[in-house]
């Protein structure tokens, strides 16, 4: 068994950064759509991870400095192991020929996502496969290389304008709506962009699809933790996700269900950070 | 000289034990366990015997502990039950070998679930191992999941020689042992101790393996002789009632997932699951699953209401576990069902209940309960737990081809435990949909009985 050793860790920008973790059983057997759960010591959370790149017995995950456990990842270093990854869990996305795809991120697990699906849906013949990406500036700015070499056009943008396009993914996408015969749309990211996303096809008549990133315990279909509501019947991201019809989704729902553990994590960062501070 | 009475068994104080989730009975000394077991009126015919779903000779054993030979206990329980220890804690002896004791007639039947776990923890502290004698096979059987039937199999088939593999989905393998019961009712160090028993044994037990997503099936199939199937039910059943989006409900596997497996009640200073627990909870539901989740919810502080739909006399829980909750202060209340939960940002606020009258009895031989109409009313709670049962988890049966399910959403299996595939059988939860800790351990030995008659039959 591996012991999940770093072989890889560097700064994405000041917020993000990228893992790599020997997992060969996991990378084997991964494909676009999946996910992994991550516990970095035996007393860790389970975290659903997305994950950008399988390969080589390896897989890359890039992660936000947010709550107690990215901020303690944030403390490992290569060579170091991590007690398990767990997958790969969910569902693979079926790679086939969808005709002209896009897709949108603007968060940490969106970009990883992006890479993963369009990599996949570029190699198809027939596919025209569109990225977007969105950062709040300039410096922000990660993937655009890697995203180029799988895409047939690609576009950043940046909130403030200071590269690529001015605003967010959003717009470049209702320009390209309106413009050309979009078929399938996809997405990860902010919920509240995701919604946008769904109203925005939805008035197009394009299909549209969003990866739901909940919370899980188990991961497996036994805790419930991650339900969702498609509509009005109740699904499991973890095992009927993470990929569902965004036209069909609760947004409002979802955004509510993420703030569920707010207060405490936000304790357990503050100790946590209390801890290192007085060691 | 008959005595009538039981030898009482200590437990932590009330006002003790709702602060910790350390185990509530202590169990007996060793004089006790002697003094108890010399009740035992060694009965011409004892009832206990049959009325054990793994036959455990309690006549013998009870005997050999009144006789102070507590290694030919062990011996004796080993036979027929793999896990003493755990089993008498969580064995609903009421309604078997205590049940039927002849001693219950004039007085307190024998302790008997007391007596078996003190002989597992006895032998576990003295490192008493039962001899062992294996013949190795060169068939491999692969057993799917480590809980209650999934242990008892693998061990009936290692002691016939068989090379055993079980594949654990969590990273802790015990199942419902392990993500369950919890710890004030079954400590994890017993569970790991009697689970070090496998491993002793030469059972190679692979975690964080789900069956059908990162090995598949048919891999299985190819790679072993023979295959037992021992899911559980590990998916939660909600009311499907409005609200259920709302934060602050949970299925009560989410809410023991986050206490017994992560250990949400040691957050943050040593484990970094968190839990919300708020100060008025409600758990729906009877069975052993809502006492489980009173407990704990009591155990983080919470004033805990368990609203039941019928009345204490038709509540499935084990009789322990129903005085043990009403002790600690878990307010019980029957008659009484959710209709909607109401939420204010996103949280629950409240519950809409329906009181609940008992009409005539139901195919389960329970009066079935009907809403009082007109009786409707609203009431505060911060948190909403769903204790009303599981289900076989459709991840594995959705991706497992040629496995039939019947009716009740579990695994279709003949009289001899076997499913339609041939070398696949089925046992436990799986097929039941849920059931007692020791129905499954019964399986499991059934199970093992069937695939050896299978593979040796085979060759």
């Amino acid at each position: 068994m591996s012991k999940f050793r770093i072989t890889e860790k560097s700064d994405l920008n000041s917020q993000d950064y990228l893992i790599e973790v020997e997992a060969p059983q996991v990378a084997e057997r991964l494909r676009p759509g999946q996910f992994v759960v991550l516990m970095t010591h035996e007393k860790g959370e389970r975290i659903p991870m997305s994950v950008q790149k399988a390969e080589d017995g390896r897989i890359t995950m890039f992660i936000m400095r947010l709550g107690k456990t990215s901020l303690e990842l944030n403390d490992y270093q290569v060579g170091d192991s991590f007690y398990q990854v767990i997958g790969p869990m969910g569902n693979a996305f079926p790679i086939q020929r969808y005709g002209t795809v896009v897709w949108c991120s603007d968060l940490v697990c969106g970009h990883a996502e992006n890479y993963a699906y369009c990599e996949a849906l570029h190699r198809v013949e027939g596919n025209h496969v569109i990225s977007i990406q969105t950062f709040p500036t300039k410096d922000d700015v990660y993937s655009e290389e890697e995203l180029r070499s799988v895409s047939d056009e690609y576009y950043v943008t940046t909130i403030d304008g200071s590269y690529g396009v001015k605003g967010h993914y959003i717009d470049v996408l209702r320009n390209l709506l309106r413009e050309r015969k979009i078929d399938l749309v996809l997405g990860c990211g902010e919920i509240k962009m995701l919604k946008e996303m769904a109203d925005l096809t939805r008035q197009h008549g394009v299909q549209a699809r969003s990866v739901l990133r909940q919370i899980m315990v188990d991961a497996t279909g036994m805790c419930g933790a991650c339900r969702v509501f498609i509509d009005g019947a109740m699904k499991l991201t973890c095992i009927d996700g993470p990929l569902f019809d965004a036209h069909k989704v609760n947004f409002d729902e979802v955004i509510n269900r993420l703030g569920m553990f707010k207060k405490p994590e936000g304790m357990a960062k503050e100790a946590y950070l209390q801890s290192r501070e007085d060691p | 000289m008959m005595e009538k009475k039981r030898v009482p068994m200590r437990e932590q104080p009330v006002e003790d034990r709702i602060h910790n989730f350390d185990e509530v009975p202590l169990g007996f000394s060793a004089e006790e366990a002697v003094a108890e077991a010399k009740r035992c009126l060694q009965c011409a015919n004892p009832p206990c015997m049959d009325h054990c779903p793994v036959l455990v000779d309690v006549k013998k054993f009870v005997n050999e502990i009144a006789e102070h030979r507590f290694r030919d206990a062990y011996e004796t329980l080993k036979t027929s039950n793999p896990i003493p220890s755990i089993a008498g804690r969580v064995c609903p002896q009421e309604n078997q070998c205590e049940g039927v004791c002849t001693l219950g007639r004039v007085g307190e039947p024998i302790n008997i679930g007391k007596l078996e776990s003190f002989i597992g923890d006895w032998a576990m502290d003295n490192d008493v191992e039962e001899p062992l004698d294996i013949v190795e096979r060169p068939e491999k059987v692969a057993v799917i999941g480590s809980g209650p039937s999934g242990i008892s199999c693998s061990v009936d088939l290692r002691k016939h020689g068989y090379r055993v593999t079980i594949y654990e989905a969590l990273h802790k393998p015990g199942g419902v042992l392990q993500y369950g019961i919890p710890e004030f009712r079954l400590p994890k160090h017993i569970v790991d101790r009697e689970l070090g028993y496998l491993e002793k044994l030469g059972v190679a037990i692979n975690l964080n393996r789900i069956v059908g997503l990162n090995v598949s099936f048919e891999e299985i199939l190819d790679e072993f002789d023979a295959v037992f199937v021992c899911t559980g039910a590990g998916a939660p059943r909600f009311m499907r009632i409005r609200g259920e989006e709302l934060n602050g409900v949970y299925s009560a596997n989410e809410f023991l997932i986050r206490t017994n497996l992560m250990k949400a009640y040691m957050f943050p200073e040593e484990y970094d699951t968190p839990i919300v627990v708020g100060r008025k909870v409600a758990v729906i539901g009877a069975g052993n699953v809502a006492m489980d989740a009173a407990r704990c919810a009591l155990r983080y502080g919470a004033e805990t209401h368990l609203l039941y739909r019928r009345t204490r006399t038709e509540a499935p829980a084990r009789a322990e576990e129903f005085e043990h909750a009403v002790q600690e202060g878990v307010i019980f209340r029957e008659l009484v069902n959710p209709i909607k939960i109401n939420g204010r940002d996103g949280w629950v606020e409240s519950l809409d209940l329906v009181r609940m009258v008992l009409g005539e009895p139901d195919i389960s031989g329970r009066r079935r309960p009907l809403p009082f109409k007109g009786s409707e009313f609203r009431e505060k709670f911060d948190t909403v737990i769903e204790a009303i049962g599981t289900m076989p988890n459709r991840l594995f049966l959705e991706r497992a081809e040629g496995l039939e399910v019947n009716k009740w959403g579990g695994i279709q299996v003949d009289e001899n435990l076997q499913t339609g595939i041939p070398g696949v059988f089925a046992g436990g939860d799986s097929i039941s949909g849920g059931a007692t800790v020791i129905q499954a351990l019964g399986e499991g030995r059934t199970a093992a009985q069937s695939i050896h008659r299978y593979l040796s039959g085979k060759n």
